[in-house]
């Protein structure tokens, strides 16, 4: 920007393309942003297909080494573990004693690790906090306390600096099937690795009680091995050595146990399937659209289909799979490969309409799922860690009563997890040679980040275009008016009129503090005791009209009115806000792409829409009418709780909407730190509804601000 | 230790309270105008306790926000925690630059490290005790100072200073550095309003007069938020900033006793290992800015002479007071560098001092990621060429000294700005305050020279500048973030961030250094054009 501008002065060839560009600012901004939207369409014909990019990890090189012999094993765990289910009373302390035991008996090094599940909770400073700040709070609940059990096998040929992690959730309480075979998969693989000479990782597994959510105990497990605690411990020891009533129980330690970094970690879980085959679901984001390295879903899809015969499926969005737009759509881009063949037939663009529409539906929920920063499984825990993990679901065709059919179930899923944990053996450094940054449009095939900037790039790239062309306009149209005046005498003013800026600065600068104040808002609407989730957010709305009142009354008034044209203003503040917004997008596309892509595509055509209303309603012509409409409509549309509402009206219907959903949704994503709770603070729209009508919008640079922060903790 | 803080503290504070000179313009007072002043100056004070204020709450939520341990805040030079490490040493009778921990003054170590015992120890009790000693021995030194200069004012403050906590110390410092910078910028503004005047250019003068340059360029400074930043952060550089500050306000106004704690504060600055080539670059600066401030306002006499007659070179200064002040250097320099010798005689001796502060910031042995370009080059320079590319660099700051002094030579103070700002672009160890200074001071002088405030009226683009600045210094954390903590990012990423910056701070430099002279060159037009309508 500053470049083009720089150059302006002197006229070469790029100084006029600069001119050209800013001159023709709306033409160049409808371009784009088409161009932009076009581009994030066209994604799913783009994806290239996954490859193995370590060469180090030669998954499927060796043949499995898993037998009956490991499988029949594990029978026995599940037996007895199923047993216990059926007389429920006791089964907590036995299935761990159980699950101890057996690890031992294979000549594993096991301990019990105590956690208390922390409450999600809200704090306002907790985006700036350090790592650390999670233990202190750990002393609040008492009470409610879980016990995983973790057991480590030492690798003959390693020296203990590096593991691969194991998680199975299991709750010892209402447990099912389901999850004691997810145990026993893990048992059967765990038993052979006590045996296998090339073990160059020590493996751990981590028997995550899952009483109080998946997510948690992994978390909490994670971060005592990451924190020495010494004085906590002791504590803990003392407290719960009695716990155990069996003789066995009593002997396994609660301190932490710790092996070496790890490499990569696999949580395994077992679900109903419905479907016709066996199928195997894998769950990879992480917190804020953190994804693991592209190679470990690379070696497990590899090895699941055509080691195992497994069918790899990832989310999809389901309700897209039978939309019609995108059906129309698909047809539209594969007669459109079509006939670039027919120009080339070396450009591949080709896709059939139905592989559209799964890579489209699969696109969506990656970015969905990305965006919301919510992890989709206990694997989030590991990336906050640096950790490479993904969760692994396996689903069967039939029930899982017959033995036989359980028993090929087990070898198949063991020999997969053997094989990934081979692989991952194989590595000497830290997965880093494939991507992790992309967008998964089918199991094989992903949308890498070079790709998908280009499309997020041209839907933003309007904005700084914009910003400069406004600027552009009120310095050429200030020097004018300004010549009429008495243009000696008038140093000063010229001196504010270049200066003017700042004001409108200003102004953004109180809306975005005035957006972190309402974001900060909840926390202290939570500590309201019994309310309901609609009085909630009553309470929040109102309150932060009463701020937005007192910030004006504060902070705006006084100054709004001193400098400067009125005319020229709104086009001023109006580019500020622009630069803003483009800072904060760029900012948030480098933290959490898919919350800056739809960020981008609600807010961009705001941005680039916004004008004062009043001008509008006085130019009273069609075009300013059709403005006004437009700005209105976006506006409301981009608001959140208005976005949330119609996202969710249109997938679900517009019966039954309460307002507390906003509320209840509001507090979900606190809880997991969200990047795109911070989203929610944009809601600043008519800041300036008394005089300028300028619809203003916001956040997005502040929640990048606060997301870095808050990414430590 | 008690003659060190005797010495040298009550220099400071005498320098700093002592009442402003009549700087109150005489102009034809309306009372509106007084009316406005008032109520200019009350809201100041208002905006000043409420940065104070700002300040004192981030500052109780140390546990909450990590800023110490950030790399923008906390470089090894001006680190509080390796300065805590520093003292910790010293008081286990070690050297305390043993292990390459502490880089900075030892002189600083004693002002400083009595207040992070807290930190450390987190034993209230055990700290009070020595908190108590320590400060009585202090509020000894000062009664029996204040008594004999009959300054009954610095006890208070220096009540309130030891009264709470170290953290408080910094907020200080940023907020003497602000009223110092208001000073000079009255000061400055005062001179060139008369020099306008003497050139007949009223309206100009009359314009100047109404920006109260000074107060905006303190507001400026204290709620800038990189100035907050390394405030809460807890680094040392607040006290760098003040040291320099009050160095240019000594040379300003030119008073004895404050040339001589510029003098003083100058030899600090080299202890405290203000950056590469410190020594001859500060000393330089001061020579000129002592040489400008000599007589009431020899900015704008010089200004005039050159305006007058451009053949002559504005050689009016005398030799007296650039002697004057190369024999209170050096009787100062020798001075600190004897209390320095004093403080670390016991372990390791003068060697040792200079190799790890100056000898540490020269060859720049640290190569821990900040927010400089020096690091990653020579991260990946190989070792026999290192010496080569340390001469190199460190001469790039060396040559600019010569010209910009021969271009710049009738705004001394501006020149000033000039030179911190290079030197803060190209330090070894820049921290976000330090480094980012230079938008600090080119804002604060900006204001100061309210002249370059005009000037500024052409810098056009200063709104992309300005968000710029704010885009890169936001996006350079998020690197920071996606390196070392997400891992999905690596080091040429963050890298890219500090060359960016560095790129806007000289544009930053070279658009105010055009803007100045093109005032300049506007002043001088005028003042031709001007006898010729008189004439007519």
């Amino acid at each position: 920007m500053a470049e083009t501008e720089v150059s302006k002065k002197r006229k070469r060839p790029i100084v006029r393309l600069a001119v050209l560009l800013l001159s023709h600012s709306v033409l160049v901004s409808v371009i784009c942003c088409t161009a932009g939207v076009f581009g994030l369409l066209l994604l799913p014909v783009l994806a290239k297909n996954t490859y193995i990019s370590e060469n180090a990890l030669m998954p499927g090189s060796a043949s499995s080494m898993l037998s009956n012999q490991e499988v029949s094993e594990a029978n026995k765990l599940i037996k007895e573990l199923n047993n216990l289910h059926s007389n429920p009373l006791g089964a907590t302390t036995e299935s761990h004693g159980i699950i101890a035991k057996y690890m031992s008996n294979l000549g594993a090094q096991v301990n019990n690790h105590k956690f208390h599940p922390q409450l999600n909770q809200f704090h306002p400073l907790h985006f700036f906090s350090g790592p650390d700040s999670g233990v202190m709070q750990e002393n609040s609940t008492r009470s409610l306390y879980g016990i995983n059990t973790v057991g480590i096998i030492r690798a003959p040929r390693g020296d203990g600096k590096e593991a691969i992690v194991l998680v199975t959730p299991y709750n010892a309480v209402k447990g099912g099937v389901r999850e004691t075979l997810s145990l026993g998969i893990a048992y059967s693989v765990f038993s052979l690795l006590t045996r296998v000479t090339w073990l160059a990782k020590d493996i751990i597994w981590l028997v995550a009680d899952s009483q109080y959510g998946e997510y948690a105990p992994v978390a909490a497990w994670l971060r005592d091995y990451h924190t020495p605690a010494f004085s906590n411990l002791d504590s803990l020891n003392t407290e719960t050595c009695h716990v155990g009533n069996n003789n066995f129980e009593s002997k396994i330690s609660y301190g932490i146990r710790r092996s070496g970094t790890m490499a990569a970690a696999l949580v395994l879980g077992v679900a109903y399937g419905n479907e016709n085959e066996d199928t195997l679901g894998i769950y990879a984001e992480a917190s804020n659209g953190q994804m693991p390295n592209l190679d470990l879903i690379n070696i497990v899809h590899y090895l699941a289909v055509h080691r195992q015969g497994l069918r790899v499926k990832v989310e999809q969005f389901h309700w897209l799979l039978n939309s019609k737009w995108v059906k129309s759509l698909g047809e539209v881009f594969e007669s459109l490969g079509k006939m670039v063949k027919t120009l080339n037939p070396d450009w591949k663009l080709g896709i059939s309409a139905a592989d559209y529409v799964e890579g489209a539906a699969t696109l969506a929920s990656s970015l969905y799922h990305q965006a919301l920063g919510v992890p989709t499984g206990p694997h989030g825990a590991f990336r906050d860690y640096q950790v490479d993990a993904i969760t692994l679901e396996f689903s069967l065709r039939i029930s899982f009563d017959r033995l036989d059919r359980r028993n090929d179930f087990l070898l198949h899923g063991g020999r997969l997890i053997e094989g990934v944990i081979r692989s991952v053996n194989n590595l000497l450094e830290k997965f880093h040679q494939s991507f992790f940054l992309y967008l998964l449009t089918s199991p094989s095939k992903f949308v890498s980040v070079g790709v998908y900037m280009i499309a997020f790039a041209l839907l933003v790239a309007p904005l700084p275009v914009v910003a400069a062309s406004l600027y552009a306009k009120t310095l050429d149209l200030n020097p004018t008016s300004e010549k009429d005046k008495s243009a000696t005498s008038n140093e000063l003013g010229s001196v504010l009129q270049s200066w003017k800026w700042l004001n409108s600065v200003k102004t953004v600068f109180v809306v975005h503090f005035w957006g972190a104040t309402v974001s900060l808002l909840p926390y202290f609407i939570s500590q309201i005791p019994d309310s309901d989730p609609t009085t909630n957010f009553s309470v929040w709305i109102l309150l932060s009209i009463l701020s937005l009142e007192i910030l004006r009354w504060i902070l705006v008034s006084p100054s709004s009115h001193i400098y400067g044209l009125p005319q020229g203003e709104w086009a001023i503040l109006k580019s500020a806000t622009i630069s803003s917004f483009f800072i904060g997008l760029g900012l948030m596309s480098v933290i959490n792409f898919a919350t800056a892509e739809i960020g981008a595509l609600l807010m961009v055509p705001m941005a680039l829409m916004a004008h004062p209303l009043k001008l509008d309603v006085r130019g009273q012509s069609l075009r300013s009418i059709l403005r006004m409409i437009c700005n209105l409509v976006l506006g409301v549309i981009s608001f959140p709780p208005a976005t949330f509402f119609v996202f969710k009206g249109v997938i679900e219907g517009f019966s039954g909407i309460k307002a507390g959903d906003f509320w209840n949704w509001v507090e979900s994503l606190w809880a997991w730190n969200s990047a795109t709770y911070l989203y929610i603070e944009y809601g600043n729209i008519d800041r300036l509804s008394s005089d300028k009508r300028e619809s203003n919008k916001d956040a997005p640079l502040l929640s990048c601000g606060m997301l870095l922060l808050k990414e430590f903790a | 230790m008690v003659a060190v803080f005797k010495w040298l503290l009550p220099s400071v504070v005498l320098s700093l309270l002592e009442p402003r000179p009549n700087i109150c313009p005489k102009m034809e007072t309306k009372k509106e105008e007084k009316k406005s002043k008032i109520k200019q100056t009350s809201s100041f004070w208002v905006w000043v306790t409420a940065s104070v204020i700002f300040r004192l709450i981030l500052i109780y939520f140390p546990k909450n926000l990590n800023f110490s341990s950030r790399p923008e805040v906390a470089t090894p030079v001006t680190s509080i925690r390796r300065l805590a490490e520093g003292y910790w040493l010293k008081q286990s009778s070690m050297s305390p630059y043993a292990g390459s921990m502490y880089h900075g003054s030892p002189l600083l170590l004693s002002l400083i490290g009595p207040l992070t015992v807290k930190r450390i120890e987190g034993q209230p009790n055990h700290l009070l005790c020595r908190k108590i000693k320590f400060y009585s021995i202090l509020s000894l030194a000062v009664t029996i100072f204040s008594q004999q200069s009959g300054f009954v004012m610095h006890l208070k403050v220096f009540d309130s200073i030891l009264g709470t906590a170290g953290s408080l110390l910094f907020s200080l410092a940023d907020v003497v550095s602000a009223m110092l910078i208001r000073a000079t910028g009255q000061t400055l503004q005062m001179s060139s309003c008369l020099s306008l005047k003497s050139l007949d250019l009223v309206e100009l003068s009359k314009n100047s007069e109404m920006l109260s340059s000074g107060d905006i360029a303190a507001l400026v400074y204290l709620w800038n938020p990189f100035t907050i930043v390394a405030c809460v952060g807890l680094s040392t550089s607040p006290i760098e900033n003040l040291v320099v500050i009050l160095s240019l306000y000594g040379a300003c106004t030119s008073k004895k006793l404050k040339a001589l704690s510029g003098t003083w504060v100058l030899n600090l600055i080299l202890l405290l290992g203000n950056g590469p080539d410190a020594p001859p670059r500060k000393l330089f600066l001061q020579r000129r800015c002592s040489k400008g401030g000599k007589n009431p306002s020899s900015d704008s006499s010089c200004q005039e002479e050159e305006l007058f007659n451009q053949s002559k070179l504005p050689i009016t200064f005398s030799w007296k007071p650039v002697i004057h002040f190369l024999f209170w250097a050096s009787i100062w320099s020798v001075y600190v560098l004897v209390l320095c010798g004093i403080s670390v005689k016991q372990n390791g001796g003068m060697l040792e001092m200079f190799k790890s502060t100056y000898g540490f910031i020269l060859t720049v042995e640290d190569l821990s990621p900040n927010i400089g370009v020096l690091w990653y080059f020579f991260a990946e320079v190989f070792e026999f060429f290192r010496n080569f590319f340390l001469i190199v660099f460190h001469m790039n700051i060396l040559v600019m000294i010569l010209p910009l002094a021969i271009r710049l030579n009738h705004r001394p103070c501006f020149l000033a700005f000039v030179y911190i700002a290079i030197s803060s672009m190209l330090k070894s160890y820049p921290s976000v305050s330090s480094r980012l200074s230079a938008q600090i001071y080119i804002l604060a002088w900006s204001g100061i020279l309210n002249i370059v405030f005009h000037a500024y009226a052409d810098l056009q683009f200063s709104f992309f500048l300005f968000w710029g600045c704010v885009g890169v210094s936001l996006l350079s954390p998020v690197m920071h973030n996606l390196w070392i903590w997400r891992g999905t990012g690596n080091a040429n990423f963050y890298y890219a961030t500090a060359m960016a910056f560095a790129c806007f701070q000289i544009v930053l430099v070279v658009e105010s250094v055009s803007a100045i002279l093109n005032y300049d060159r506007k002043l001088r037009k005028l003042f031709v054009t001007k006898p010729v309508d008189g004439k007519s």
